[in-house]
């Protein structure tokens, strides 16, 4: 047994860090003072392209397949960078959440026209994933955005909701269905560049927290696509993979976000630390004691997260320890979060204080990717064969 | 880089106390609560398998073995009997006082002193909310004081750590018999010494932190098997009950009820082992062990009464083990200083760190 970090990844969390320390925390206050997403030509993108991110983990034409390294060391700068602020995390420019699905199911012809752009982009550059409807939320298999094909063209007709940053991605992959009365079977994913004909309007929504990167719901009308933009190709939806794409981007996802609420439950202990002693109140149990609680449950929900990395890095099956740290780690980040704003009293109203802002950034952690109400269904159906 | 597996030698230590559980303990636990103690074949093979000695150093002829060996034990024999886990570690808690304050010597004399079968040392913490009713008299080479319970029927030596301090009294101790709440197979008796020689007495403000890690870890482990035993039977159970039509197990206000249970259960788990390999690397580990300690009571407060409210009034009488492990954890729970102690320790440990938890600096090698 063994908990220790390699000195690579280590390395690599100290860049982070400063990273995080002068540049991600200032922006995510900046755009929560504002009340807006960063905006698109903000000078803090123009700093990530510089510094190399927002890069695509393909290789190129003809390169192997990407494994993606580590699945802690991602974890643990999952981690580190939502400590700072996760709203920025996810505004930072790249690929996103659905380049794991094109590297897995894409074609190569895909890979080459969707994720070449960002081997080295000229400028920030997004893609986005568009899962999530207005009555089609946890129920992922109760879609209706429509597809429907003609000729050598798909029409896609539909609605999608809290998206993030869909208004200034290249492209969308849209998740569909070819028939709603048959679930899962029936989905497809489709490229939907930016600009097409009936893509629109985008409305970016007002949100509690988490306001640095923009969650827009947008409505498709018509949009015709080529056959060449559904994932993976008509042969692959003949097998009933199109579901299961989608599926296996919300798997891999489940520990990242976990990560991503120990770092902001994180944020809060320390926080709340540096209050307690600028206000001399350390020596107060009841200080004390929720400094501790914080710690204890935060630590406990990050070594949740790991062991579900650790698994996936072992290939090992990792449903239920997915789920749990998602579970876990929402709870125990908005958990701290109230405890937080204890500590500060009334200066906790002012609206004005980190923890406040963390407060309101936690919520969505036991929303996203699965609320933990999901979770809890799938930990179930693996240990007690709760039914579907 | 983060490793869960238990590795060959640690698999191996787990796999003999599973075994020693399954063929000696399980199929006495009745007996041996009915008699106050395992029987005598019980201890046999426990010692002839090594566990007596398991965390004494090889210089005090011991297996040299570390928190995490200890902590894999307790979990598979307190998982079939806590009380027998108990009863049949001669040194228990006592070791790591004797051991972290008085050096390897006095772990030595301390097993010399409960070679015969069935000996026992039993250490005690000696909180601010003072476990001792009537507190600690120390005059000179005497002390004098009382316990109200102690899960033992029989105590070669008492060990005493109370903050800085370590007291260690082998003669002048008597025992009343009390009935106890759980730990059957343990024994249950209230002590009291009056003018009782001390055998010795340490002071060392790093052993005593040490030592009260370690006790933690002792008893917080115990706690993840009383915690596993409830949560496989309750949840066996609540597959083959049926109400309105289908396993009680299927009605969604119990299956998440089941997840919670399995989720505090393994997020314990994890504490007590990352404490432990903190220990066994001679990281600092006072707040890490001390919170592991405090989130095993914390997970047995809601494992122990649903486990029995999952069986209804079948989990209320004793023809099922849930009620014993719903005793048992919330007895377990009050043994080496508790949890109000433990969070106090903890908590002080980590106001003292602008940033207690920061990655790469508070699971790597900095102590």
């Amino acid at each position: 047994m063994d908990f220790a970090i390699d000195d690579a990844t280590r390395k690599r969390l100290d860049v982070a860090r400063e990273w995080g320390r002068k540049v991600v925390r200032p922006v995510g206050i900046e755009a929560d003072v504002e009340g807006r997403p960063i905006p698109v030509g903000h000078p803090f993108f123009e700093r990530c392209i510089e510094r190399g991110e927002g890069r695509t983990r393909w290789g190129g034409p003809g390169s192997p397949p990407a494994t993606g390294g580590s699945v802690i060391a991602t974890l643990l700068l999952a981690e580190e960078l939502a400590y700072w602020d996760r709203g920025v995390m996810i505004a930072t420019p790249g690929p996103g959440l659905p380049e794991q699905s094109v590297l897995g199911i894409g074609t190569e012809e895909q890979k080459e026209r969707f994720l070449g752009p960002f081997l080295d982009p000229d400028r920030p550059r997004w893609a986005c994933f568009a899962m999530t409807e207005p009555s089609a939320g946890s129920d992922a298999a109760a879609i209706r955005t429509l597809a429907r094909k003609d000729g050598d063209h798909w029409v896609l007709n539909g609605a999608k909701c809290f998206i993030g940053g869909a208004s200034r991605a290249d492209w969308i992959l849209v998740q569909a269905s070819v028939d709603p009365t048959k679930g899962r079977a029936a989905q497809r994913a489709f490229f939907v560049e930016r600009g097409v004909e009936g893509l629109g309007p985008f409305k970016i929504e007002k949100k509690m927290g988490l306001k640095a990167y923009e969650s827009t719901s947008f409505s498709l009308q018509d949009v015709r696509v080529p056959a060449a933009n559904l994932l993976g190709g008509e042969e692959r939806y003949e097998r009933k993979a199109g579901f299961k794409a989608a599926m296996q981007t919300f798997n891999a996802g489940r520990p990242i976000i976990a990560a991503n609420a120990v770092g902001m439950a994180r944020a809060v202990l320390d926080e709340s630390i540096r209050f307690a002693r600028e206000h001399d109140l350390l020596g107060q149990d009841r200080v004390r004691d929720r400094v501790e609680v914080m710690a204890r449950k935060t630590r406990m929900a990050r070594l949740m997260c790991l062991r579900a990395g650790w698994l996936a890095d072992q290939h090992r099956a990792n449903i239920v320890e997915a789920s749990m740290s998602k579970a876990v780690a929402a709870q125990v980040c908005q958990e701290a979060a109230t405890l937080g704003t204890e500590l500060l009293g009334l200066g906790g109203g002012r609206g004005d204080h980190l923890i406040e802002k963390l407060y309101r950034d936690a919520k969505a952690m036991d929303i996203v990717e699965g609320t933990g109400q999901i979770q809890r269904m799938i930990i179930a159906r693996q240990l007690v064969g709760l039914p579907r | 880089m983060l490793d869960l597996d238990p590795g060959d030698e640690l698999g191996l230590v787990a796999d003999t106390a599973r075994k020693l559980a399954d063929d000696h303990l399980g199929p006495a636990v009745r007996i041996a609560e009915a008699a106050r103690q395992p029987a005598a074949d019980v201890f046999a093979a426990y010692t002839e398998i090594g566990l007596a000695g398991l965390e004494l150093p090889e210089s005090a002829g011991g297996a040299g073995q570390g928190a995490l060996a200890r902590v894999l034990v307790n979990e598979e024999l307190a998982a079939v009997d806590v009380g027998s886990a108990l009863a049949l570690d001669p040194l228990g808690l006592a070791l790591y006082p004797v051991v972290e304050m008085g050096g390897e010597s006095a772990a030595a004399e301390l097993a010399v002193g409960c070679a015969e079968l069935g000996a026992r040392a039993v250490g005690v913490l000696v909180g601010a909310d003072a476990q001792m009713d009537e507190g600690m008299d120390l005059q000179g080479d005497v002390a004098s004081g009382s316990v109200p319970w102690l899960p033992a029927d029989r105590v070669d030596s008492l060990v005493l750590l109370a903050g800085e301090s370590m007291l260690w009294i082998d003669r002048g101790i008597d025992l009343a018999p009390v009935r106890g709440m759980g730990l059957r197979a343990a024994g249950a008796s209230e002590a009291s010494f009056r003018d009782a020689p001390l055998r010795e007495r340490f002071v060392d403000a790093a052993g005593a932190a040490r030592a009260r890690a370690r006790g933690r870890l002792y008893v917080a482990s115990l706690l993840l098997g009383v915690m596993r035993a409830a949560c496989d039977f309750s949840r066996d159970y609540a597959q083959e009950r049926q109400a309105f039509g289908r396993p009680i197990a299927h009605h969604q206000a119990l299956a998440f009820l089941i997840t919670d249970m399995q989720m505090a259960l393994d997020g314990a788990r994890l504490l007590v082992h990352e404490a432990a390999w903190r220990i066994d690397r001679r990281l600092e580990a006072s707040a890490a062990a001390a919170s592991a300690y405090a989130q095993c009571i914390d997970a047995a407060r809601s494992i122990g009464p649903n486990a029995v409210q999952i069986l209804g009034g079948h989990g209320f009488v004793a023809d099922y083990p849930v009620e014993k492990h719903m005793r048992e954890a919330r007895s377990l729970s009050l043994l080496w200083g508790g949890f109000d102690a433990a969070i106090d320790e903890a908590g002080r440990a980590l106001c003292r760190h602008p940033s207690p938890l920061a990655l790469g600096l508070e699971t790597g090698e900095r102590a």
